[in-house]
């Protein structure tokens, strides 16, 4: 079998492995109706966790598809969600972590070439300290310090905002990884001798070492939408997003156990297609994938 | 690694680490009367009985031990993942490492709460086995946790492996054991040291998110609980006076496990 495809089935398989990992772990919560003596959950929600889970029922893990499928409501009446709903949240998600993304490929650059010029200088220390405050920071620290200067304006502001926020550790993060790997190419001899044949530096530099750079960036891609996402989870609920983000947690909180199946399963659908995308984009941009597919 | 031979920066951070710990045990447990006294940030808002002084190095002190407790958790666990399917062959090693990739791909944040769902639900309705919350926190953390130490100590162990004196000592009819506890573990204990650290922060933050979407009931508040509870006020009532403090003490934390973590995995690399 083709690498590619080896490849492609390996990302694949994580979807139904979530899928039936999370349904079996929710339908094995020991959920009891409200009891003077424990905390318990609400008649409804236990009504339809029964419902919405099929327990009981053959191929019972099927049964929130299905229903979601079928345009029905999972979860109770006032919080769950039907297919429709579910998919203009993502919707919303995805586009604040496209903007991110962008966002974060502008940090990654302009702190590696930052990086690159600081080396030698007095400011290399910042070229630590600052990956080390990024990643110290959770996303909800900025989020929380930016909300109420944005937070009631609207018009998209908050949105872009969240955006903003959880990009700067992931372009960080990206910028550290490309800085690495400026710093290995500008010390190739490719290098010199575009230099020694009278080319300027910043000719050699954007025409011959970025472009090698970039299948570091790539393989740094999956990762870093993964921290995008999940970094959405806490600036959608701290700035008051109604995306999917501020949906999982608030499912997780009121125990709505049909609809975190099948959330889960969709982020980490997103995920397969977001490795499926870079598996892709790599192909385009980077000769040794392409002989190495062929 | 002796200690003459441990860089610099790993000193550094390390005596961040250790002060850190140090300081908040001292202010946020022994002596929480004396900080209440002389904390010049004023009270909480939403805590009117408690100073933001109390309620961060309380904070720190919480989150530290969880992140202490999860990051040696997960370390142990991936070493013994490692380590067994190393011992079980190509075949079974192949299959491990898929099963690490796969625990890997999703994010900690996604599943700890996942986790949290189902403990929580365990503990209400008396199932725990007698963890706690902070118990909970640190399995769940632990459960996520050891996929990336898992894939490097697996990958530290073929580089060993692959080395001559490790040969020799075969060759010369050492069972694998002997090759254990004289050779691989020495090279290997300074690296598990710097996986250790790296992990700290990441339970951290994980668990300091997790706490502030109030999915955890930690009690007393780690720092990420603190600011969920205070969300409100943070918003609107000037939360920097709140947040600041708070976010100093995480991102120094970070700053000494990241420089100890990377120091020590660079002079293991060298090694």
């Amino acid at each position: 079998m083709p690498p590619a495809l080896l490849r492609l089935g390996r990302q694949l398989v994580l979807v139904p492995i979530v899928a039936i990992a999370s349904y079996f772990l929710m339908a094995a919560l020991p959920l009891t109706t409200a009891d003077d003596a424990k905390r318990q959950v609400a008649p409804e929600v236990l009504a339809s966790y029964q419902r919405d889970l099929g327990l009981g029922q053959p191929l019972g893990f099927l049964r929130p598809w299905e229903k979601l499928f079928r345009g029905e409501r999972l979860g109770t009446s006032a919080q769950g969600i039907t297919g429709d709903e579910l998919l203009w949240k993502l919707s919303g998600s995805v586009g604040v972590g496209l903007v991110a993304l962008v966002l974060a490929l502008g940090w990654a650059l302009a702190f590696a070439l930052l990086r690159a010029r600081w080396r030698r200088s007095r400011l290399s220390v910042l070229g630590d300290a600052l990956p080390a405050a990024a990643f110290g920071t959770p996303v909800f620290i900025p989020a929380l310090l930016l909300a109420p200067a944005v937070v009631e304006r609207g018009h998209l502001l908050p949105e872009l905002t969240a955006a903003f926020v959880i990009s700067v550790w992931p372009g960080i993060f990206l910028g550290t990884l490309v800085a690495d790997a400026l710093d290995t190419e500008l010390a190739r001899d490719y290098v010199r001798t575009a230099l020694g044949k009278g080319l300027s530096p910043r000719s050699v530099l954007w025409r011959h070492v970025l472009p090698n750079v970039l299948p570091a960036l790539l393989d740094a891609v999956g990762p870093v939408a993964t921290a995008l996402l999940a970094g959405s989870f806490a600036a959608e609920r701290v700035f008051g997003l109604p995306y999917f983000g501020q949906l999982y947690v608030l499912a997780v909180l009121q125990k709505q156990v049909a609809v975190v199946v099948v959330a889960t399963t969709v982020f980490a659908s997103l995920l397969v297609l977001v490795g499926l995308a870079v598996e892709f984009v790599r192909l385009l941009v980077d000769p040794r994938a392409r002989e190495a597919r062929s | 690694m002796s200690a003459r031979r441990i860089p610099t920066r790993a000193w550094v951070g390390l005596v961040l680490l250790v002060g850190l710990g140090l300081a908040s045990w001292l202010a946020g447990r022994v002596f929480p009367e004396a900080l209440a006294r002389t904390c010049p940030l004023g009270t909480d808002p939403t805590h009117p009985d408690r100073t933001v002084c109390e309620l961060a190095f309380g904070g720190l002190w919480v989150s530290l031990a969880i992140g202490l407790t999860a990051g040696a958790l997960s370390t142990v666990l991936g070493l013994g993942v490692a380590m067994s399917a190393r011992a079980a062959g190509a075949r079974v090693e192949h299959w491990v490492l898929r099963a690490v990739d796969a625990v890997f791909a999703l994010p900690d944040v996604l599943v700890v709460m996942v986790l949290q769902l189902a403990g929580q639900s365990m503990l209400d309705a008396g199932h725990a086995g007698g963890l706690g919350p902070f118990g909970l926190m640190v399995v769940s953390l632990a459960l996520v946790g050891w996929a990336g130490p898992a894939r490097m100590f697996r990958n530290r162990l073929a580089t060993l492996e692959g080395q001559e004196f490790i040969a020799a000592s075969r060759a010369l009819g050492a069972g694998r054991w002997h090759l254990l506890r004289v050779h691989l573990w020495p090279s290997l204990r300074p690296f598990v040291l710097a996986v250790f650290l790296s992990r700290l922060p990441t339970a951290i933050l994980t668990e300091s998110t997790v706490s502030f979407f109030g999915i955890a009931r930690m009690e007393p508040m780690s720092l990420g609980r603190y600011l969920g509870t205070s969300y409100a006020a943070l918003i609107y009532e000037g939360g920097a006076r709140v947040v600041l403090p708070a976010w100093g003490l995480l991102v120094l934390l970070v700053l000494g496990a990241s420089l100890s973590s990377r120091a020590l995995g660079a002079g293991t690399r060298r090694a």
